[in-house]
This record gives C-alpha cells, structure tokens and sequence, in this order.
C-alpha cells in the first residue's frame, strides 16, 4: 500500500480485522465442561475453539482482579451512603450523590479550571512536539544523543518535575524570576494570579510530555517515502506545499493519536498542580482530579467521590467515542 | 540508526542541523541540568542569588543518599535507599516483565483469534486507564488486606503488572496486527504447530515491539507514586516514595538530597532507553504504519 | 464458570507459594514487635534510635519497636489508608493533633482512661504533661476527660530572629530615630515587642540590594518580617488563627457542641479585625507573599539563606537553622517570644496556634501488645528520656522536665517554647476538621491574593462550616 495507512482508527477501529488464521471463535462464553474425567476437561479447554479465549483470559482475569473489581466495588458504593472513615455501616442511598454532584456548582467549576489547563498544555505539547520532530527528522551527527537530551523530562517523576519548576517560579530564588527581574527590574510573582498559576503549571506538564507527541510525529516522518519527496523535487514544489501533501498525511493520524492519548493522560492532572500551585490561588487551579482526591481521601466522603469518578469516566468514555467516530469518519471521507 | 529499514529514508543534514539541534535540545534540557547541577552543589550554592552556573561540586549529597547522621550526631546510619533502589529495580522489571508476557499472549489472541465483542474487550481494557487512580485505592486496600498482600513485594508487581496490561496489550496486537498472516499459514501447511508458530514464527519478528512496549511501561512505572506509597511496607518501599522525605521534614525541601537521588534515579532508565532507542520509534507508533 | 475459578485459585495459591510476604507482627509470649507509623524527621527518628539502644522492657518479653518511617507530605494520606482500610498494621501512630477525632469516631484510636487509672505511673504522667498538650494531643471530646494520647513531639510557633542586626548599634540607633521605639534585640525586648513593632521592623528592614544592612551591604533586596501565608495544609491557618484570638474573634467551639454556632462567631467583627491585622502586616514580606505560596519551609529558607529579618515559625524546624549546612546565618540565628496584641492595659496577648503532635494507641491489639506499647510510653515520657529528647532536637512535654532550672538552656528557643505554652490553643478535632481546614484556606488564600477582602472570606467560611456542621449534627 503505498497511501499512508496511519490512521489513529487502526488503534481502535482496526480491531475488527480478519484474522490470519481461520481459527473464528464466534462463540466466547465458556460453559462448564462436559467431560468426565480431568483429561477430557483439558482437551475441551485447549482445543482450537477456545484457543482465544484461552490466551486472553489470564490478562482479563488479572484487570478484573486488579482494575475492575475494585471499580464495581466503588461503583457500587456511589449508591450507599458511605464514609470510610466511618464505623456506620453504609446505608442505601440510590441517586443521591449523583444528583448531589451533578448540582454542585463547584464540580462544574473544577472541570472548567480542567478544560483550561488541559486545552492550553495539550495544545503546546502538540506544537513543541511537531517542532522538534521536524528538527529531528534529518540525519545529522550526533543525532542519536542529542534525541537522548530532548527524551529526558518523561522520564523524570512528577515529584521532580514538580518541585523544581516551584523552584524556578520562586520570586526570591527561581531562576526564571531572577533572570525576569534582571530584564524587567522587579520579581516574577507568576502563582499570584489564577493566570500566571495556569501558565505555570502548563509550561511544567508541557515540557514534560512533548517528547512524546515529539516522538509519535517523528515515527511518521522518518517513514515518509524517499521518493515522494524526490518527485516533490522534480515538482519543484514549494516548502508549504510538499509539507501539505507529503509530510502531513503521514503525521496526521499519529498527531491524532498523541491528542486523544495526552487529551486522556492530562484530564488526570495531579501530582504537578498539587505541588506547584496546591490549587491556588484560592481555587483558581484546582483540577478536578485534585478534588476527587480531596473528596476521597481527605473529607472521606467515599459515596460522593465514587459517584463523581463515574461521572467523569462516563464524560471521558462518550468524549473518547466521540472522538473516534469523527476520526473514522474523515478517514472514510479522504 | 532507528532501524535499517528507515534510516534509508533519512535526509542527511550535517553539522549545521547538529549544531541547531544542540542549542534547541540544550535548552530544553536545560532544567534537567539544573536538577543534575544541583546534586553537585551545597544548598547555599543551590539557592543562590544571583544563581551560580560555576561552583565548587560536592559529593556530600550522593554520600547523604546513602547515609545520615544519627540524631546523637555521632554515628553514621544507613538511609534504607539501597534497599528501596532494589525494591525500584525488582518491582519495576517484574511488573513491567509480567505485563508483557500476559499482554502479549492477549494481544495475540485478540489478533489472531477475536472473541465476539473484541472490540468491546479492548475498549474496556482502554477505559481502565481513563480515572484518577484515586478512586480505586480503597477497595484495592481492603483487597490486599483480605489477602494478605499488603507490603508484600507481589502486591505490588501484580497491580504494576495490571496497571500496565491496557498499554502492552494495544501495542503488542498493533504489532500482530501488521505482522502477515501468510508467513504463518505457511508454517502450519509445514506442519508446526500452533505454540511453534506463536513462538518460532511470531515471536522473533517482533523483538522490536517487545523491546518498545518495555520502554515506555518501563518509564510509566519506574516513577509510579500513589500506588507505591499506599501499598508498599518499609521493607518494599521504592524510590519515589522515599524520595519524597525529602521535600518536608524539619527542612523543607533538601534541594541537593533531593537532586541527588533524581539523578541516580535517572540513570537506569536512561540507559535502557539509550540502549533500546533504536526500537523505541518504532513501538510508539502502535504500529498504526503500515508498510 | 469453573475453570475460570481453577485459574484463580491456582494463581491465588501461586501467590501464596511465592511467600514473599513480609510478615507485619508476629506475636508471641517472647517477642513482641509494635509497629509505629511515624512522619520520617528528626524526633521520630530519635525516638527509634534511642529506643534501639536504652529499651529493655520490664516484662522480660522481647520487645521490638518498628517505625515506619513515611514522608511527612504524605504522611497523612498513608495513614489513613492503612486506618480507615482496616489494614490493622501499626499498633501505635504519630499523629497530628487533629486528626484525632476522625480516628477515635472511626474506632481506630484507643481510649485509656482504664489503663491510666489502673496504673499510677501514667497518672503522675497524665499529671505532670502540660495541660495545653493534654488538652490539644490528648482529649476527644475536646477538652473532655476521655485521653486518648501522649506529646511524642510538642511543637509552639516562636519569633526567628538575626541577631547581628537586632542587636546592631547602628540599626538600633536608625530605628530609634526613625519610629521612637526600641528595635528589641534582647528576650526581654522580644517580649515587649507586639504587632506595631513587628510592622515598623517589615518597613525598617525592607531594604534594596545594595543599601546598607547591619555591617554590610545587602546582597539582595531584603525583607524585615514574613510568617506563613501558604495555600497547602494549615499553612496559613495556624498564623491567622493566632491573630484572631488575639483580637478577641474565635473560630467554632467544638467543646460547645450542639450549641456553638459558626456564622456570627467565625466572622464576627473582631476575628474580621484580626485577620485584617494579619492580611496588613504581609505587604512587609518577601515578594512570595503575594503568590500565596509563602508555606513554612519557604519563610525558613527565607531566613536561612538571609533575605529576611525575622520570621514566625515552629520550634521544630529551628535545628536546621542553626546547621551551617544548610544556613547561611547559623550563627546569627536566634530565637524569642512571638510579637502579641497590646491590650489598653499594656498587657500583651499572645494567644497562638498549637502544633506538634502526639501519639496514640490502636483498638485492635491484643492486651499483652497494649500493656507493652504503654511501658514504651511510660519510657519515652520519663524525665531522663525528655531531657535526652530536648537535647537532641525535640521538646519535652513534662512540666517538671521544663521546670529544670538548665532547660531552658538546652536549646535557644526552649525559654520562648516554655513560656510561650500557657498561651496555646489549637484547632477543631472533629472528624470534619479536613473539610473546614481547606475550605478555610482556600479562603484565605483568595484573601492573601487579593481575591476577596478579609470580611468576604470570613463569611463564606463560616457559612461553609455552619451548614457542614448542621448538616453532621454537630450545630444544632
């Protein structure tokens, strides 16, 4: 196939793709076994019909243990009224907390201060991570190390990340407001302001996670045909427009792919707002998951928070959807 | 260099691109440096005005890594951080090592052989990664209580091993995916059997993709706080959450304790990205290119 | 279903096979090991190497005390996972003051009044503990004669000041000349010294980089005066709530439960008044101030590294001041009574926040565990292991160890600790204190920022508490 194939719908819409061996298992429940004796109950479980179940069922058994199980649990504790700080035990609450949360302006508020922080840093994730994929794009001495330099912040903690760039806002001892002072005569008090505190924590959690955007862009670049843009050549194309029709295909569905997985990642914004602004000032950088850790963990209003995760998995489940369905549909279109 | 089969693509662009990208890595890299400096300075040095780019370093900060004073101040007592380093190493790669073996079994049958509803399966597996983990920590500890797995090592390997299956298994079938059924079939015509054809045919074609699913759950996991602090005992506990005494005792952050063990902590998975970085560009893809 | 059940159960026992388990506690006739969450400092961490090294207990049992050492910024949250989860993992807890009534209401904390009146030896501790603390650490319903704990660290809020240019001539002089009074170098100065002085320090002290300071030049703009005003904790609280009580307001009385009210008492006109005071005095401090950022160990810093005159900050962080380590001016640093509120009579009102903390006994042990963990704290509060404590960076709890005529000698702030206890008074210990501490600092915070006027963010809170607290029946 020579069309660039790199559609983000292969993450998730390619799934339905025929498999290479005839094997179609097209009945997946598993009924007991009929057998009489331990060998026939083997020979049942491994025949070729349940060879896919077989293979999958130790990761499903092992998310069910460690990831859903305990979400059915908070699940079902959303309905009770229920505090896990507390000997009462819990007692029916049906739709109250969620009714409760979904009434709660301070709710909305969060997700908002979320928004905000998410479209700013996604947004400059994807431009830093473009503009340094195509810098990278090229062969050139020492490549290889200098791609080493630019890999570094992912894979530092949040803890560091966090601290230091509180660091660097300091106004008395942050390089960043000292250098600002030298230029404009009077310290950098970036956190004073429900703006400043956002650009600060987006410049943090920005710098972070480029080099991924960075590195899924560069996966596309590096594998842009070399006669495309020789034929741009000849064509004597001009930059924009080899760009518009060579580079870009290639990129546009792993550019697709960094958004919905840092769209996903960042909705979760934590450790960094915790540290550098604790939400302040006032509450004007509070994300929505700090408050659900407050809610869970500090006021042990255990219902409340469950229900309001649900909420918000329901939120992020239709977005991704969403998401998807207009991917697809463009592909079909092109 | 990011495998043979590109790197044929590549443009050469010479010393003017290496000293471009020097200068725009470098700035980027720039607060990473800082941390690194400031694990060479006193804390005087790390908190100067105007800040100080030339100090005399020190190593003060990597002994106390290691080692602190008793609070008599007469005997040297060992932090545990040789202890928790291992405990870092042990669970990272066991989780990490787990996920990938369960994954990639997963991933090929969801490839090979799909269940009906297969693509319902691989979205829930999805969705598991989409809430604050917050919220699943309290029945995850009464879980552990009930079974006795809380500070134990395996507790925390098996919920790394989870936290990391969603990733492994959508790279790993991505791999499959774009591996060619005829190899396969060709294979079974000869006679292999379905293990050999998972292990003799499937498997060494896809090293690249192992290599890069363990990169990035790798670099996921290694820096994993929350988990690590509800669940782990002293005895298990890893860098992360040792790291974090000190941003708040009686001192507020030890800038240079604190750099220190950023940097050490660095280096193992600097080295394994360094060395695995050929397979790196191409696992990120989830092999959504297609040749 | 079955063989998905075989599946589990094989991996369940391969678990178990694996046995990589670290056993919590292993209790038997002989050995004895108590477990202990603690924060990871300086006073626990003494605690477990004394107790390594002198501990023998009575019994003749092999008795072994295991801190789990976590870090203080997350100390809370590790902790009460392992409570309210049921975990049952510590025997004996550090734990800060208020959070007391969310654990002894959960069940988590043990009751002793049955052990303190089986056992006179805790009687006489009960006794000599400086009622401040029993009334802080130890009693749920506040201020009740239910005991639940021990001080393992007290902690009071004292004035840090830099000697050298306090008690500089040339200072003293230029301050005398410019507002009349006395620039206190002296304890006794230090005690005369209330709020109007401390401002005419912030302005006297603010100097730009360059201007002359003490017999120097100041390297760096520099400041005179800076407390906390930090968003995370209690980081503001402890400071306004001092400021409050001084002027006459007062935060909700939990020890007047049902009938205390919030709205009308939290933002009466007179706490309005305090916390104004307080708002005023920041525009003194290091330009942080304004970020609302300005924690405890930021002011330390502050200090430490020389960009401020004088701050208000726990005795417990003081040793690293003193360390040349860490501090530019441990040499200079020295430590007094905190600047109080001059009534029309002249007498100065100091009434502050307490710290510290205690530690408590878990409900779950068996009676052989119990008896032992309170031999440990018969041990810890014997006077020769307080004097030994307030040697080596901690505070005693005993009044009879504070009344030693070399206590106060011991460490620089013990004087100001010592004399500053009969004006401590601390915070909610209800279990909804976590609720009423954020809200309330984040409403003080949007004060701090400019946000809201001191007023506005007094009513909102007090209207936050009136309603939680209707709404947990505690107002009735």
């Amino acid at each position: 196939m020579n069309k660039p194939v790199t559609n983000v719908a292969s993450a998730s819409a390619d799934l339905s793709r025929t498999p290479a061996a005839s094997n179609n298992v097209t009945d997946n429940t598993i009924t007991p076994a009929g057998g009489k004796s331990m060998r026939d109950f083997w020979q049942w479980m491994f025949s070729p019909e349940r060879r896919g179940a077989m293979l999958v069922a130790p990761a499903l058994i092992m998310l069910f243990l460690m990831n859903i199980f305990p979400l059915m649990w908070s699940f079902g504790l959303s309905f009770f009224h229920y505090k896990a700080s507390s000997i009462r035990p819990p007692r029916f609450a049906g739709f109250y907390y969620y009714e409760k949360v979904l009434t709660d302006p301070v709710v909305w508020e969060r997700l908002q201060t979320t928004a905000q922080i998410v479209a700013l840093s996604v947004l400059l994730q994807m431009v830093i991570g473009f503009a340094m994929a195509l810098m990278f794009e090229k062969k050139f001495p020492f490549r290889r190390e200098l791609l080493m330099l630019v890999l570094t912040p992912m894979m530092l903690s949040f803890v560091a990340v966090g601290v230091f760039f509180k660091l660097f806002y300091e106004p008395t001892f942050g390089i960043l407001s000292q250098g600002y002072a030298y230029f404009f005569g009077e310290p950098l008090t970036l956190l004073a302001t429900k703006w400043g505190a956002i650009w600060a924590i987006v410049i943090a959690d920005a710098w972070m996670w480029s080099p991924f955007v960075m590195l899924l862009v560069l996966a596309g670049l590096v594998s842009v045909p070399d006669y495309l843009y020789e034929a741009a050549a000849v064509d004597r194309a001009s930059w924009w427009r080899r760009f518009k029709t060579v580079t870009f295909p290639y990129v546009r569905g792993l550019l697709l792919l960094a958004l919905l997985f840092r769209t996903i990642e960042t909705f979760k914004i934590f450790d960094v707002v915790y540290i550098i602004t604790a939400g302040g000032p006032g509450t004007s950088t509070e994300t929505i998951a700090v408050y659900v850790y407050k809610v869970a963990f500090q006021f042990f209003k255990t219902s409340q928070s469950s229900a309001l995760s649900y909420i918000l998995l329901f939120v992020v489940i239709v977005l991704t959807n969403l998401y998807l369905y207009f991917v697809n549909r463009r592909n079909e279109e092109i | 260099m990011f495998g043979k089969r590109k790197e044929r693509g590549l443009r050469e662009a010479g010393w003017g691109q290496t000293l471009f990208a020097g200068a725009i890595g470098l700035i980027y890299f720039f607060p990473v440096l800082w941390i690194i400096m400031t694990a060479f300075k006193t804390r005087t040095d790390a908190l100067a005005t105007p800040p100080k780019f030339i100090f005399t370093p020190t190593l003060d900060n990597f002994v106390s890594v290691f080692w602190r004073v008793s609070q008599q101040g007469n005997e040297a007592i060992s932090t545990g951080f040789g202890l928790y380093f291992f405990n870092s190493v042990f669970v990272a790669a066991s989780g990490v090592l787990l996920a990938l073996i369960i994954g990639t079994l997963a991933a090929y049958g969801f490839s090979r052989y799909p269940l009906k509803g297969n693509d319902t399966y691989l979205f829930v597996i999805l969705t598991t990664r989409m809430l604050p983990p917050i919220i699943v920590i309290i029945p995850i500890f009464l879980m552990f209580r009930l079974t006795g797995m809380s500070g134990s090592y395996y507790g925390v390997i098996l919920l790394y091993a989870a936290f990391n299956l969603p990733f492994s298994i959508w790279m790993m079938k991505s791999f499959f995916d774009e591996l060619s059924g005829d190899v396969e079939d060709a294979a079974r015509l000869d006679g292999s059997s379905e293990r050999g054809v998972f292990f003799r045919i499937c498997l060494p074609q896809l090293k690249a993709g192992l290599a890069a699913t363990a990169v990035f759950a790798l670099i996921l996991t290694w820096n994993e706080f929350l988990f690590a602090l509800l669940l782990t005992g002293s005895d298990t506990r890893t860098v992360p959450v040792a790291m974090a005494r000190t941003i708040g005792g009686e001192l507020g952050v030890d800038w240079g304790l604190l750099a220190a063990i950023i940097t050490l902590f660095l280096i193992p998975v600097f080295g394994v990205t360094y060395l695995l970085q050929n397979h790196l560009l191409r696992g990120v893809t989830f092999g959504t290119i297609k040749k | 279903m079955k063989h998905k059940l075989n599946i589990l159960g094989a991996l369940t026992a391969g678990i178990f096979a694996t046995g990589l388990a670290v056993t919590a506690t292993e209790v038997s006739a002989k050995d004895i090991v108590i477990n202990m969450a603690g924060p990871d400092w300086g006073p626990t961490r003494f605690l477990q190497e004394k107790f390594n090294k002198t501990y023998k207990a009575k019994s003749g049992n092999n008795v072994k005390l295991v801190f789990d050492f976590i870090p203080w910024p997350n100390f809370y949250d590790r902790v009460a996972a392992s409570l309210t989860s049921g975990e049952k993992k510590y025997q004996m807890v550090v734990s800060d003051s208020q959070w007391i009534g969310t654990f002894i209401e959960g069940g988590h904390f043990l009751k002793l009044n049955k052990y303190i009146d089986a056992d006179p030896t805790l009687q006489a501790i009960m006794k000599d503990t400086h009622p401040a603390f029993v009334e802080a650490y130890a009693t749920y319903p506040h201020k009740s004669k239910n005991y639940y704990g021990f001080p393992q660290f007290p902690d009071t809020k004292m004035t840090w000041f830099r000697k050298d240019l306090f008690c500089h001539a040339g200072e003293k002089a230029a301050f005398k000349a410019k507002f009349g009074g006395t620039l206190p170098c002296t304890y006794a100065e230090w005690k005369d010294t209330d709020w109007k002085t401390w401002a005419s320090i912030g302005e006297f002290f603010r100097r730009n980089k360059g201007d002359k300071l003490g017999d120097g030049v100041a390297a760096d703009d520099f400041y005179g005066i800076a407390y906390q005003a930090g968003k995370g904790l209690d980081f503001s609280s402890m400071q306004i709530n001092a400021f409050i009580w001084q002027h006459g307001g007062s935060i909700w009385d939990e020890a007047n439960e049902p009938k205390a009210q919030a709205v009308g008492v939290v933002n009466n006109a007179a706490s309005v008044k305090g916390f104004q005071h307080y708002l005023d005095l920041l525009k003194w401090s290091p330009p942080v101030a304004k970020t609302g950022q300005m924690d405890i160990f930021v002011i330390q810093e502050l200090i430490m590294q020389g960009k401020v005159a004088a701050i208000i900050n726990w005795a417990g962080l003081a040793p690293p001041a003193l360390d040349p380590k860490n501090s530019k001016h441990a040499k200079q640093i020295d430590f007094a009574l905190t600047p109080g509120l001059r009534g029309k009579d002249g007498k100065i009102s100091r009434w502050d926040n307490i710290g510290g903390q205690p530690f408590v006994l878990t409900t779950w042990n068996s009676d052989e565990v119990t008896m032992e963990a309170l031999e440990i704290v018969k041990w810890w509060m014997s006077p020769e292991v307080q004097l030994d404590f307030a040697k080596n960076g901690g505070e005693s709890g005993l009044m009879s160890v504070m009344a030693r005529s070399d206590y106060n000698s011991i460490r620089p702030w013990n004087r100001a600790h010592v004399e500053l206890l009969d004006w401590q008074k601390d915070v909610w210990h209800v279990p909804e204190f976590f609720e009423m501490l954020t809200q309330q600092q984040e409403e003080f915070d949007k004060a701090i920022t400019g946000q809201k006027t001191a007023k506005q963010a007094l009513d909102a809170i007090a209207k936050f508490q009136q309603d939680l607290l209707t709404e947990a029946g505690r107002i009735q």
